[in-house]
């Protein structure tokens, strides 16, 4: 005699009708939310590599903000460092027409005070601020970095030597700022000191080449120190296209991770379809079938 | 030498046999539906002999008895799986709402708030003196605390919820118990009186199930149809028709119910059943999340008022304390809050003050300690990992947990549809076999009917074969 199978087929039934409806269910919420891990424990591995995930392109996404701040106080340092540049050149050109046995000494006179006039932009230059920070008082962003004596018109430095620097990317930093004095009152070349030298050599009328030059090298000086602004402006442009193709990387990434395949969830969710209305066409024939009592009369 | 009086009881006998088992019959029909139901069985047997002479006769058929078909081992296997699922869809049940809190596939954990308050440390490198950026951390450390307050009140929630289920599920516990004990006591007693106790140990099956769900049991087999029923672990819950209640008392420590039976605390010793899923929850999942979410919270807080203590806020004076300081890990996370509310007391720079004096140049713009607050982000100070990395190990513990519990029940639960359908195909009422059984319990009775109408006719002509004398 073989086995006595279970007459009532409901149990079994019914559980493979909750499953497909499972199934469904589960299918719905991926195709709705585009995502196969919507909960930890849909895939615990996953789950925790999205924490990392989410952690790293939130900080790509502040190490741009910096970066488009650093850049704006990079271009205006740049930009008031071609202008002290421009204001030099104009001072060297001066002192050269100065230094020719034509000009009187009244037009010497006006030439100086020209090249003072010159030296009152550059310390304003100098002192110029961005968001309300000094960009040249070192590490000292609230103190005027540099006051012109109007009497004796030396120029003294108020801010420190100190520079500052900030990550661009995870472990690259960058520094942010050249320090005023290493600027404009550098032992190789002191711009302030070296237009101190003009205005009184157009004065006296004496050792004006000298200080012409004296202005030249402050200037080729300066060139050499605003090259600092230049390579940063060109390190964060590169560090903002890391950024950029780091932010796709992990945003693919994470996509591998939790996104889901529309073309498998669609073909899942018919496939879940299918199997719930089988079971149910199944679930009303053995809820229907005939019993030998039907025959019976 | 038979006698057609004999064959008359035998036909009669016969008719109430068939009878007995149509009724049987008709009961198994009516109760096809009734949960718990074994189908039974109308035991014929022949009757006793009778020697006349040298001759053997038969006295007929007797309905010795009806039994209930069951298997025992079957009941007990079911029994069992349905232990093993009660606890782990408890278990289920609440893991998915702890997981909810980590949810980080739809952003809803803590690792926004951590990443956030890193990154308003990264804000505020690129420019220390700005007094924005500094309330912008301010902020995000409020939040941050905010977020780990609230994870860690939610998990406190979760827990007393569990505590409560825990108190629910020893309620229905001692209710089955007892009803299981009465009904002992009824299969007990039929079966001494020798009747058929088939619909008591149904009654008593279908208890010992439902209690099943609740609680893991040991099932002894008494003697006399009469079952022991302990806990796993051996305590007893019901003895012959007596049930033992188990009882709740809070820990003193805890504060939570501790499960006793017979006044010994058997709270780590239960398995099996939703309540030893909802003690599982309660006592070690939780706390050992909680656990871990307060080393995140000490240690984050240590590690960054370590840093803020070792720089120099706006003014130049040596930085303080930037989290509320904490003594002890536990209860961490519940606690830990923001100790400062003026900006001016983040310690970004690292250049010792006083500022803004005349005379001494400033460093307001020295952002040195804030790159090394910003710096912790990156080192291990968790435990040796990274306050993300460490996070990240939570997340993962929380869903494989509640992952691997899944995957034990999705295949404990198709063990437990394989076992109620050998069950059922012991037990359960084949409408099919009724009917035929039915027809051919009618077939004999109307034969046997049949036969007393034949034997009547003979009775009558052996009595017309007496013929008056007139």
């Amino acid at each position: 005699m073989s086995i006595r199978l279970n007459p009532d087929l409901l149990p079994e039934l019914l559980a493979s009708m909750q499953q497909s409806e499972q199934n469904e269910t589960t299918a719905t919420q991926q195709l709705s939310s585009g995502r196969t891990v919507n909960s930890p424990s849909d895939d615990p591995a996953a789950t925790a590599a999205i924490v990392l995930n989410h952690d790293q392109s939130s900080q790509d996404a502040q190490f741009l903000q910096n970066i488009s701040t650093l850049q704006g106080r990079f271009q205006v340092a740049d930009s008031t460092l071609s202008n002290v540049v421009q204001v030099l050149t104009q001072a060297v050109s001066l002192g050269t027409e100065g230094a020719t046995s034509t000009v009187s000494a009244s037009d010497r006179q006006a030439l100086a005070t020209e090249v003072q006039g010159i030296l009152t932009q550059t310390v304003a230059l100098a002192n110029t601020t961005y968001q309300g920070a000094y960009l040249f008082g070192g590490t000292d962003v609230n103190t005027q970095p540099f006051t012109l004596d109007d009497t004796t018109g030396a120029v003294t430095y108020n801010g420190n030597p100190n520079t500052a620097s900030v990550e661009l990317s995870n472990g690259n930093s960058i520094t942010t700022n050249v320090p005023g004095d290493q600027l404009f009152q550098n032992g190789s070349g002191s711009v302030f000191g070296a237009l101190q030298d003009l205005y009184n050599s157009l004065n006296s009328g004496n050792n004006i080449p000298t200080a012409v030059n004296e202005v030249s090298s402050a200037l080729t000086q300066l060139g050499v120190q605003r090259v600092t602004y230049g390579n940063a402006l060109n390190q964060i442009n590169l560090s903002e296209s890391f950024l950029n193709q780091d932010t796709l990387n992990l945003s693919e990434q994470e996509n591998m991770l939790e996104g889901a395949d529309l073309s498998t969830v669609a073909t899942n969710f018919s496939q879940a379809q299918l199997a719930s209305q089988a079971t149910l066409s199944a679930t009303s024939e053995v809820l229907s079938q005939k019993t030998l009592l039907d025959y019976l009369v | 030498m038979g006698s057609l009086t004999a064959s008359l009881n035998i036909a009669t006998q016969s008719m109430l046999a068939e009878e007995g088992a149509i009724e049987t019959t008709t009961n198994n029909i009516a109760n096809a539906n009734t949960p718990g139901y074994a189908r039974q069985v109308p035991n014929l047997e022949e009757a006793g002999t009778i020697q006349v002479g040298q001759l053997t006769f038969g006295t007929g058929v007797d309905l010795a008895s009806v039994s209930s078909m069951r298997d025992a081992v079957l009941d007990l296997r079911v029994n069992q799986e349905t232990q093993q699922q009660g606890q782990l869809s408890a278990f289920i049940g609440a893991g998915q709402q702890i997981q909810a809190l980590f949810n980080e596939t739809s952003g809803t954990g803590l690792q926004s708030s951590i990443t956030a308050f890193f990154n308003s440390l990264s804000e505020l490198s690129t420019d220390p003196s700005d007094l924005t950026t500094r309330e912008g951390v301010l902020t995000a450390a409020q939040n941050l605390t905010e977020a780990f307050n609230q994870t860690s009140n939610n998990l406190t929630t979760l827990q007393r919820n569990t505590d409560l289920a825990v108190q629910q599920s020893v309620t229905q516990i001692n209710s089955l118990t007892s009803q299981i004990a009465q009904v002992n006591e009824q299969v007990v007693a039929a079966t001494k009186s020798g009747e058929n106790a088939g619909s008591f140990e149904d009654q008593r099956q279908q208890l010992i199930n439902q209690l099943s769900n609740y609680i893991g049991v040991s099932e002894i087999d008494a003697g006399n149809g009469g079952l022991t029923l302990t806990t796993t672990n051996g305590a007893a819950l019901v003895v012959a028709g007596q049930s033992f209640a188990l009882s709740t008392q809070a820990n003193p420590t805890t504060g939570f119910q501790d499960v006793y039976a017979n006044g010994a605390d058997i709270t780590s010793q239960i398995s099996g059943g939703e309540l030893a899923g909802q003690i599982q929850i309660r006592d070690q999942e939780i706390p050992s999340l909680q656990n871990s979410l307060d080393t995140l919270a000490y240690n984050m807080t240590t590690a960054v008022n370590n840093q803020n203590e070792a720089g120099y806020d706006l003014n130049g004076t040596a930085g303080g304390a930037f989290f509320t300081p904490l003594t002890q890990v536990q209860g961490a996370a519940d606690s830990m809050g923001v100790a400062i509310t003026d900006p001016t007391l983040i310690a970004a720079s690292g250049t010792p003050g006083p500022y803004n004096t005349s005379g001494n140049p400033d460093a307001t713009g020295d952002n040195t300690n804030a790159n090394a607050l910003l710096a912790l982000q990156n080192d291990n100070i968790v435990d040796g990992q990274t306050p993300l990395s460490y996070y990240s190990d939570i997340v993962f513990k929380i869903g494989n947990d509640v992952s691997s519990a899944q995957t034990n029940e999705q295949a404990g639960s198709q063990v437990l549809l394989q076992l109620q359908n050998l069950q059922g195909g012991v037990s359960s009422v084949d409408i099919n076999e009724e009917a035929a059984n039915l027809v051919r319990f009618q077939t004999a009775y109307q034969a046997s009917a049949q036969v007393a109408t034949v034997i009547n006719n003979l009775l009558e002509t052996a009595i017309n074969m007496v013929v008056p004398s007139t």
